[in-house]
């Protein structure tokens, strides 16, 4: 299949890509468009049941905290391979995997236990401001993604290297939820801005606090530039499939040279993405991550506008499932944090030799 | 001096079109106050109107794609947008800068609603085929019923069938169109046509009481038989089933026609037999691209205004704009627009240096100053559609429209066209990367514009098709429009 890496995987990589890769062409590829159409369905929650039995709901989680302790790499693959079919969904899993690792820097499987029962989904806070003044959170947060009655929630308070993360319920005393019902992308969960005066945290991580952010914006970085990836695949799959059927001007779209070039750069897309993940994977720093978000984040979108003008105006029709990609693919590049903003901050890391 | 004549709305346009002020100084004060005024109703038309509901009917119109909101036509009448195409000599408002006005019309119109607008819009894209091919029959019923319709705010529209599903780029290119895989076919019978067939993504097609339909009269044939009909909604035969759900732009309709033995009578023929590619769509898209492109500068704007009210305000204690690459962000995007308005704007007032002599000269006025009875009476009604009649129109076009300009004006449209709409989509999907994950109502409006500005690079022939055209007209010289001329046999006889 045209998307996997040129490049050999090892054995147990490859494994893992062919099942999350079955897992999305059974149970994602059917309800795909449904799961867009009407946020907290019941589809999605047997989507989440059918990613629970994989291990998709507590990845990163070590074995001995009931997680099942696989790398980074392994859980970008998994999100790649789901983001082919549905990139929502698979933003829905990251979310909720990246906002259980500061648990594991505090090795609290009661919290694991309680957080991974599936339904809500857990998930993360990164834009807006949020402080923690004398134990309660207050201040904004949008662009907030899963949010159900009782979604645990984990937010940075503080800002720059002081920040924290600690973990806070919606529904609870002094939050309050302001639900977006029009989101570009990412439509499975319901799109929200959090606000909180004085609320009560469920938990406040009390050590290793730089590690853990650190890590949870590894975590996102990198997933969101797997599902960038894979609507990149995607997009590709879906274009190449439609070019290869379409007349235009006598003869087949593929056969026309623009469109092969516009097919070309998805492939050259493909790899760089793929490359630049195994790379940033292999690494503990997060500038590598950000770079990796950056540069497939881009080539998403690129790919996904791409793929619309190959498909004419089918391409821009709800119905033939192209549009939804360039939906998808702009909210890879404009979550977690503004791209400028973050790019800034690499030449900062740099600096500052961290 | 300019300061005591001019509104608000007129030093801003001056500002931004310095061609404006140019021509008013000329001594074409007249037409530019009129163009000014077009603008003060549109801004008025979006503050009042289409501003406070695009967003909320962008989301109704998702959970229901068949929902069309009436007020909009409604509204479009009461500023007499159905008529911008007419020409006054027939109570519509196209006056000398029939081309530049729309253009500017449909920037403005755009900054709001792009999808409100192009409900306004398609329908003097429907229009245009019925005063360009000379149809002098139909202009006092079919164009006069607009103006009447306008003016009692009980709207009547028209919609421009070009789009077929196996053929989109195909039919807007001479040289595609040879090879195109085309679904509806017009076969003559006695008396008339009868049509069978689709076509689809037609903006305005569920609402439109007329339609401009082009079709094949032979499919193995389809260049040398492209023809233009007028059909009207209520033909028996004639049906809209399906509305298309689109990514933006989706307060107007894309609909699907469907055809099943439509009969169209020979009065119904637009031009002539075959000539619905010279005639047609080149001579259509060569003063329709140009507006297209204001379309994608008029989102390109609403999506700027709204990064710039952003850029201004407070965010977490600072405003984005106090930061160099946010200021030099909004210089580079006023860059984009400033450069679209001078592609799209240069095509306009081409256009209009064109079509305003054809409309606008001592034979038409003359024609058009008789009482429309004596038009529209069934003697001269038959002669304007018979054979001799036809010649004698295309005799006063092929006058004054030339086709070196044809082609030129085709060249700068398609150059307009594709420039706009490329940078429309860059300028969106900019100022959504610098903005990042916000909630703000500004954030919405953009994801909006990003939504809407894509369709600009698709309709009115993909942006691959457009570059294609200019290279055709400019550096291969390998396609010229050619303005009918008269006495020209229909290909079928």
């Amino acid at each position: 299949m045209i998307g996997v890496p040129w490049a050999k995987e090892s054995k147990q990589y490859a494994v893992l890509r062919s099942n999350a890769l079955n897992f999305a062409s059974a149970e994602l590829a059917p309800v795909a468009d449904d799961l867009e159409n009407t946020v907290d369905s019941p589809l999605l929650w047997k989507a989440v049941e059918k990613a629970g039995e994989m291990g998709m709901l507590a990845a990163l989680v070590p074995e001995q905290l009931g997680g099942e302790g696989v790398d980074l790499y392994s859980l970008c693959v998994a999100l790649e391979e789901s983001a082919v079919e549905c990139a929502g969904f698979a933003a829905a899993l990251l979310f909720h995997n990246a906002a259980l690792v500061p648990l594991v820097y505090v090795d609290r499987k009661d919290l694991v236990e309680e957080f991974t029962k599936g339904r809500p989904l857990c998930t993360v806070a990164t834009a807006g401001e949020v402080s923690l003044d004398d134990g309660k959170l207050n201040g904004n947060a949008p662009f907030v993604f899963n949010v159900l009655e009782g979604t645990v929630a984990l937010l940075f308070p503080g800002s720059g290297e002081g920040r924290k993360a600690a973990y806070m319920r919606t529904g609870a005393e002094g939050v309050e939820t302001r639900v977006d019902p029009y989101p570009l992308g990412w439509r499975v969960s319901n799109f929200a801005t959090l606000e909180m005066r004085s609320a009560e945290p469920v938990f406040v991580l009390d050590k290793s606090e730089k590690e853990a952010v650190t890590a949870t914006e590894r975590t996102l970085y990198l997933g969101l530039a797997a599902i960038a990836n894979g609507i990149v695949r995607k997009a590709f799959q879906k274009a190449y499939d439609y070019a290869r059927q379409r007349y235009q001007a006598g003869k087949l779209i593929i056969e026309h040279q623009a469109m092969r070039l516009m097919l070309a750069r998805m492939l050259c897309s493909m790899e760089e993405g793929q490359a630049i993940i195994r790379r940033a994977c292999g690494v503990e720093d997060l500038g590598p991550a950000i770079i990796a978000w950056r540069r497939a984040g881009a080539n998403a979108c690129q790919a996904a506008m791409d793929g619309v003008q190959i498909h004419g105006g089918y391409g821009y029709m709800r119905d033939y499932g192209m549009e939804r990609l360039m939906r998808d693919a702009k909210y890879c590049q404009m979550f977690p944090r503004p791209e400028e903003e973050q790019l800034l901050r690499l030449l900062d890391m740099v600096e500052q030799g961290t | 001096m300019l300061g005591q004549e001019l509104s608000e709305t007129g030093k801003r346009l001056f500002r931004d079109f310095p061609i404006l002020r140019a021509l008013w100084e000329s001594g074409r004060k007249k037409s530019v106050r009129e163009a000014i005024g077009l603008v003060e109703k549109a801004e008025e038309f979006n503050r009042t109107f289409a501003v406070p509901r695009a967003l909320e009917l962008d989301m109704r119109m998702e959970r229901e794609p068949e929902y069309f909101d009436w007020e909009i036509m409604r509204q479009a009448c009461k500023y007499r947008f159905l008529s911008i195409f007419i020409p006054k000599q027939l109570g519509g408002i196209a006056g000398e800068f029939m081309v530049a006005n729309t253009s500017l019309l449909m920037d403005e119109l755009c900054s709001g609603c792009s999808g409100i607008a192009l409900a306004v819009g398609a329908h003097s894209l429907g229009v245009a085929p019925v005063i360009t091919s000379g149809a002098m029959a139909h202009w006092d019923t079919v164009l006069r019923e607009i103006v009447e319709g306008e003016l009692k705010q009980q709207p009547v529209t028209m919609a421009y069938a070009i789009t077929e599903p196996s053929a989109g780029t195909d039919v807007e290119e001479p040289e595609y169109l040879e090879k195109a895989k085309l679904s509806l076919e017009a076969k003559k019978v006695k008396g008339g046509y009868v049509l069978n067939g689709r076509k689809c993504f037609i903006s305005d097609g569920s609402e439109a009481k007329y339609f401009t339909v082009c079709a094949a009269l032979d499919r193995n044939r389809p260049l040398q038989t492209w023809t233009t009909f007028l059909v009207e909604r209520g033909m028996e035969g004639f049906s809209t089933p399906r509305v298309e759900l689109k990514m933006g732009q989706r307060a107007a309709h894309a609909a699907e026609l469907l055809f099943e033995d439509v009969f169209v009578p020979d009065s119904h023929l637009l031009g002539y037999e075959g000539d619905g590619m010279g005639n047609g769509i080149l001579m259509i898209m060569a003063a329709s691209r140009g507006p297209v492109g204001a379309i994608a500068t008029g989102i390109a704007r609403g999506a700027f205004q709204h990064f710039l009210a952003w850029a201004k305000s407070k965010r977490n204690g600072k405003r984005p704009i106090e930061e160099d690459r946010i200021r030099m962000a909004l210089a580079d995007m006023w860059g984009m627009v400033q450069e679209n308005r001078g592609l799209y704007m240069s095509n306009a007032i081409l256009g209009d240096c064109i079509f305003g002599k054809a409309l606008d000269n001592p034979v038409m006025n003359l024609t058009l100053s008789l009482p429309s009875s004596l038009r529209t009476n069934k003697i001269m009604r038959n002669f304007l559609n018979s054979y001799y009649g036809k010649a004698m129109i295309n005799a006063v076009l092929r006058f004054y429209i030339k086709d070196e300009d044809m082609t030129q004006l085709l060249e700068t449209a398609s150059l307009a066209k594709f420039s706009c709409a490329d940078n429309a989509m860059e300028l969106c999907s900019r100022a959504l990367s610098l903005m990042g994950p916000e909630d703000s109502e500004e954030r919405r409006w953009v994801e909006k514009c990003y939504r809407d500005a894509k369709l600009t690079q698709i309709y009115e022939g993909t942006n691959q098709l457009n570059r294609l055209v200019v290279n055709n007209v400019r550096f291969e010289e390998t396609l010229r429009v050619e303005v009918p001329r008269p006495f020209k046999k229909g290909v079928m006889a």
